[in-house]
């Protein structure tokens, strides 16, 4: 009973980083039809930024996490109008695939260079290393600020989608690219921001998640099968979507490690065959949300 | 049944979700037919030609070739019975040239396209069944130009080219002349005047110069119904039809 | 489709293969046969303390002529494909120690083991598209990896696997310790692997795998099913790929979890493309740039390495999409005086 609560806590936790990281990638897919192998690294550069800053310079966590956040949002926007709008659309998946991984190999080479490649800690402050009591069980408190972060994500991105005019603009978008652009909605300044929300997601997660996927220089390389996964699971453009599959497959993981630690891999990726043989689409294909 | 029609369609319904785009259509076609469907743009014809051909699924309705019942066979199994059509939106390998499109179809045609380790130039009685294709519609010139480059003209000449190699008992065109210059349109006729005679031919088009030199039926389709058919003469009199078309016939084209 | 499309259709012609070459069919096939052999057997004279490296670039290479068959003929994106050269390597392998050791016949036990696993896989994957199919691809290696890491009392499990000690090849050439008998076997199996791979995507089968990549709808309006000529092609490739594997396995002596690895998959692409797709040579140009680049910018430091290839393959996308093969098309006409 135990071990079910323990792989249930951390399952999910696990999981909600799974959906911060992955869900930018997934709404990038789904809008601008690219695969962007540098999620993942984007992901660690806003992680090594935020160790810097709370372990080098002395900020808070909080304040770290923003400026690790705002600061690869700055940085990779460039990228976005230097090489992304290059490659957008499905017709270009090939390309994609190669100019990401060739991005992905730079950052990962930079990243080495000026922080080298041992790993690196965001120490966590005092009120979130205990545990928190929960009536009869008590869970990291790490663990559940995690799990509430991922749940506001959630919470915030629905509203985002579904209540801003930013949102009604991005669905429609996806929905149907050629009809928004006739109805005057301005894809270029879409994209822009859509991307910048992809990166500012992918930035968050690496930033909390770094007690789970720790920070070293391949975790660009390492991790990006997981996020690709879920965005697959889940389907393209589907925050809901994204969610389900992140969760699901994190849970998945977790017991998998905990109980048959030996095959913990292989049930992994046998569970993604069977899914996505079953829902060669993702779960909930083409819905924005 | 000897005399079965080439293709038989029975009560043939397509929804998109709750949109109806083909109601309960019937029509047949027989040896030698030179049938002609025409109707306003979104009448639904090309959703007729890929329903009939299996692209798509309907709602309901049959389909038979030659008195056989094809509704649930694949695209596949269609063409190996005879039904072959082109395509309205030209669906051409494009860096592959004109000689490669030949030789692919008639290697399907005759089954052979999965022998790994012949020599598609040495395989006998190929080089010579495309000459004749190629020469057929006067292609030949082009013949190791890529597709992607050729004239659009071209293009829907390879499009009927490709149809033919494929030796078909039932050619559906989706609107042959689409795109291509008037001055270029009478290789199109050209071309489908040279048709063999016992083929039964089922041609989309909005040039109505072309349909009514080409067809001895023809067939009108109105938002996704069935209007009327008949001879060239008796369809310019219908007054149903006069009424679907002065609407649109600005457009239609 | 309008009118005014098909023009920018016939404008965009830099990227199609219209313009034959000048010189006749018979001198541009033996063409890349000849600079294969004279090439190899130069780098056998010239450096002959690094036989080891070039064997690995040789054996790489027809492992990545396969890839070729299912990306640039097929049109198949996979990030999977060392399932099929690590399959081919452990079955090689375990073989090899187990049973016989005569070197062709593992490279037929590795060509059969490639082949078997590319088209199980194959059939069970290649209804999808897009990401699917890349992600499938990939879960698809990983279980073969975690199997053979699981089933250590054959394969060693991460220590790799070796003893592996090959009979002389057809019972005369010894395989000595410099590695000269594996350098020249490899170079062999390499240039007539080519050689059949040429002969096989010169076939109608091959013909109409291009076909499927360019338009799978009418593919099936000609009649043809397109899933099963990517499951063939598919399958074929694994065929190749396991005899790559193979070959790394008895030359080198050992076969590793890296051999089935993700990123010996994504190199394998890299490769490629760098190369050039849908050329077959272009995969060894690729190879051989990647691996000796590798050899010299990794040995000093793995970083400057990923650096170089990075901007290197962001370059190719960006300015080159035709890889390195396409440079030739591309700069002999400013040479002749430019047309
Ligand atoms: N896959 C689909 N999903 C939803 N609606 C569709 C789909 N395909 C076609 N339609 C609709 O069905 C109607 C008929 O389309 P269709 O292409 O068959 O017309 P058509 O007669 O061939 O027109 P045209 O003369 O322009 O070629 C149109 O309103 C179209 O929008
Ligand atoms: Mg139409």
């Amino acid at each position: 009973m135990e071990t079910v609560f323990g792989i249930a806590v951390d399952g999910v936790a696990y999981g909600m980083i799974l959906f911060i990281i992955s869900v930018g990638l997934s709404v990038t897919l789904g809008l601008m039809r690219v695969v962007n192998l540098a999620h993942g690294a984007f992901a660690m550069a806003a992680g090594y930024v935020a160790s810097y800053a709370a372990q080098t310079m002395g900020l808070p966590y909080g304040l770290a996490l923003v400026a690790a956040v705002l600061l690869t949002v700055v940085a990779t926007l460039p990228l976005e109008k230097l090489l992304y709008r290059r490659i957008y659309g499905s017709a270009n998946e090939l390309r994609q695939v190669l100019l990401t991984i060739g991005l992905t190999f730079v950052i990962v080479a930079g990243i080495n260079y000026l922080f080298g490649p041992t790993l690196k800690r965001i120490p966590l402050p005092e009120m979130l290393t205990g545990t928190l009591d929960l009536g009869p069980k008590s869970i990291p408190t790490h663990r559940a600020f995690v799990i509430g972060m991922g749940a506001a994500t959630i919470l915030a991105l629905w509203w985002l989608l579904e209540r801003t005019s930013f949102g009604i603009r991005l669905r429609a978008a996806v929905d149907d690219p050629a009809m928004a652009a006739a109805l005057g909605i301005r894809t270029e300044r879409l994209y822009m921001a859509t991307f910048a929300l992809g990166t500012g997601l992918a930035a968050m997660g690496g930033v909390l998640g770094a007690e789970l996927l720790p920070l070293e220089p391949y975790y660009a390389i390492r991790y990006i099968v997981l996020f690709l996964a879920v965005v697959a699971v889940g389907g393209a453009g589907s925050i809901f979507g994204s969610a389900a599959a992140a969760l699901t497959l994190g849970v998945v993981d977790t017991a998998g490690k905990y109980l048959i630690p030996n095959f913990g891999e292989f049930f992994f990726y046998a569970a993604l065959i069977l899914i996505l043989f079953r829902w060669p689409h993702g779960f909930f294909q083409g819905r924005a949300a | 049944m000897i005399d079965a029609p080439l293709l038989q369609v029975d009560g043939l319904s397509k929804n998109f979700g709750g949109l109806q785009v083909s109601s309960n259509i019937s029509m047949d076609l027989r040896k030698g037919d030179r049938c002609a469907l025409i109707g306003p743009n979104g009448a639904g014809k090309t959703t007729f030609v890929n329903l009939v051909t299996g692209v798509i699924p309907p709602t309901a309705g049959t389909i038979r070739i030659e008195g056989h019942d094809v509704t649930r066979q694949s695209a596949e199994a269609r063409v190996r019975r005879g039904l072959i059509r082109s395509f309205q939106v030209a669906r051409l390998f494009r860096s592959m040239t004109v000689r490669e499109h030949l030789e692919l179809a008639v290697l399907e045609r005759t089954g052979r396209t999965f022998r790994l380790f012949a020599n598609v130039r040495r395989i006998p009685g190929l080089a010579d069944e495309v000459a004749e294709l190629l020469e057929g519609m006067g292609l030949t010139a082009v013949a190791e130009t890529a597709v992607g480059t050729l004239a659009y003209g071209q293009q829907r000449l390879l499009e009927i080219a490709l149809a033919l190699a494929m030796k078909p008992k039932v050619l559906i065109l989706d609107e042959p002349a689409a795109g291509v210059p008037h001055s270029e349109s009478h290789r199109i006729l050209d071309a489908l005047d040279r048709l063999p005679d016992d083929l039964a031919v089922l041609m989309i088009e909005h040039d109505m110069d072309l349909v009514f030199r080409f067809a001895k039926r023809i067939i009108v389709l109105a938002q996704g119904q069935l209007l009327c058919s008949g001879t060239a003469a008796e369809i310019t009199a219908d007054p149903r039809v006069r009424e679907v078309y002065l609407g649109s016939r600005a457009h239609a084209h | 489709m309008t009118a005014v499309e098909s023009d920018k259709m016939t404008t965009n012609t830099s990227t199609l293969p219209h313009s034959r070459p000048a010189l006749p069919r018979i001198v541009t096939d033996a063409m890349p046969v000849v600079v294969m052999a004279v090439g190899g057997l130069a780098a056998f004279w010239l450096f002959p303390n690094d036989l080891g490296l070039l064997t690995r670039i040789l054996a790489a290479a027809l492992f990545v002529m396969s890839l070729d068959m299912v990306l640039g003929y097929c049109g198949i994106a996979t990030l999977g494909h060392a399932a099929m050269f690590g399959t081919g390597a452990y079955a090689a392998g375990i073989v090899a120690v187990n049973w016989v050791s005569d070197p062709l016949a593992l490279l037929a036990v590795g060509g059969v083991a490639g082949g078997l696993i590319a088209l199980a896989t194959g059939a069970l994957i290649l209804h999808a598209r897009g990401l699917t199919l890349l992600m499938l691809t990939i879960a698809v290696a990983q279980i073969v990896q975690e199997v053979a890491n699981k089933a250590r009392d054959w394969t060693g499990g991460s220590d790799g696997l070796s003893g592996i000690d090959p009979a002389p090849v057809l019972g005369l050439f010894r395989f000595d310790l410099y590695g000269r008998t594996s350098y020249l076997f490899a170079l062999a199996v390499l240039i007539v692997g080519f050689l059949v791979a040429r002969r096989i995507v010169r076939s109608p089968c091959g013909l109409a795998c291009r076909g499927v990549r360019e338009e799978p709808l009418r593919i099936a309006a000609l009649g043809g099913s397109p899933r099963r000529y990517l499951v063939s092609m598919y399958a074929v490739a694994g065929v190749f790929a396991g005899i790559a594997g193979a070959l790394t396995a008895i030359t080198s002596g050992i076969v590793g979890l890296d051999s089935v690895g993700f990123s010996w998959s994504a190199e394998a692409m890299i490769m490629l493309v760098l190369g050039g797709t849908g050329r077959l040579y272009g995969a060894v140009i690729g190879t051989v740039a990647f691996m000796a680049i590798h050899h010299i910018l990794a040995s000093t430091d793995p970083f400057h390495w990923m650096l170089f290839i990075g901007l290197f393959l962001m370059g190719i996308v960006l300015f080159l999409p035709g890889g390195i093969a396409s440079l030739s098309a591309r700069v002999l006409p400013l040479v002749k005086g430019g047309r």
